[in-house]
């Protein structure tokens, strides 16, 4: 009887959405209807009202404002979540780096000692947070935005925990000030939703920012500071994973 | 021109999915997921997506370290696990 069911009801899920590729638009179609609306609006006006060469960025945070914040969100509840499945262990404290290193089985020494792996990591971790500001202030003219430099913010912890083993680490987040981290980048982008009632205007309204500027770069501010954001929210976010991760770094062994 | 390089990019993509599948360590299958995102990044670079591209390489190599993090405290080896 269940295994009929199982059967009858995987049949249905996958059928079933065979049968609606009709009511579909084809892709490529230029005559659908978002190829022939929606699509020319953005090219012929982004650029003027939003005040950003980049097109994905207006889509992104301005015409779709509503929906990125909420896509913020749920990154930060992804974090949670992932910090109370893992890093619930009342007993285990924080075992890091030691097991990370190798050791020569015949000598004992460490391996791979050649190179100072902690001076060649702060280099490149220079490098990467560098680039992170500049892909992060730079998301409306070129490539990137807020969740491409939290990306890249989270990378440079997560080469600070895996490589080094220095006394003074480059930041220090334990899991639950990353995950408070992580929620302030979807409250940055709510309060920044909030700030346009003070002139006057709806939620997310960037024109109507109080802001004694004109009112295409009022748009660049608008998206810039929710772009800051995002990018706490992003780099919290992972940076909270890391350390539940790593708080769980044993899951078999020593059950 | 373009249309060989994209064939031959879904032709890589299709095989290493298989792979991932079928392979007996699950290390070896994560570090073949890199290559995984690696090649659907020049494939979203190839529709003209690079905002994208730019992302799926970031969080791809961020996602592969997560799973290796995992992958180094679990066993990962099917017939290890069945030996003991």
């Amino acid at each position: 009887m269940r295994k009929a069911l199982t059967v009858l009801l995987l049949t249905a899920a996958i059928t079933l959405p065979f049968m609606f590729f009709d009511i579909l638009p084809d892709i490529g179609d230029p005559a659908s209807a978002p190829n022939s609306h929606v699509s020319d609006y953005y090219i012929e006006h982004a650029i003027d009202e939003c005040n950003s060469p980049n097109m994905v960025t207006a889509v992104i945070v301005d015409y779709r404002a509503f929906d990125t914040m909420f896509e913020t969100t749920v990154m930060f509840l992804a974090g949670v979540a992932v910090i109370l499945i893992l890093a619930y262990h009342p007993k285990r404290r924080l075992i890091v780096p030691s097991r990370f290193r190798r050791f020569d089985a015949r000598t004992g020494e460490p391996m791979y000692n050649t190179v100072n792996k902690d001076v060649m990591v702060s280099i490149i971790q220079a490098l990467i947070l560098i680039y992170a500001i500049y892909v992060l202030f730079h998301g409306e003219v070129s490539l990137g935005g807020g969740f491409q430099a939290g990306a890249l913010i989270g990378m440079t912890y997560l080469l600070d925990v895996m490589v080094c083993r220095r006394e003074v680490p480059l930041f220090r987040l334990g899991k639950f000030k990353a995950a408070g981290t992580a929620g302030l980048g979807p409250f940055i982008y709510a309060v920044t939703g909030l700030l346009p009632f003070i002139g006057g205007g709806l939620y997310l309204q960037y024109s109507k920012l109080p802001f004694p500027v004109h009112e295409a770069e009022l748009h660049s501010i608008g998206i810039t500071i929710v772009e800051i954001g995002v990018t706490i929210g992003v780099a919290g976010t992972i940076i909270a994973i890391i350390n539940a991760l790593r708080e769980r770094i044993a899951f078999d062994d020593e059950l | 021109m373009m249309l060989i390089i994209e064939a031959i990019l879904l032709a890589g993509l299709i095989s290493i999915a298989t792979a991932i599948i079928f392979g007996r360590d699950l290390m070896v299958s994560v570090v073949i997921y890199c290559a995984f995102s690696f090649i659907t990044m020049f494939l979203y670079i190839i529709m003209g997506a690079p905002d994208v591209a730019f992302t799926e390489a970031v969080i791809g190599v961020i996602s592969t370290v997560f799973f290796i993090i995992i992958l180094r405290s679990v066993k990962r080896d099917a017939k290890r696990r069945g030996e003991k």
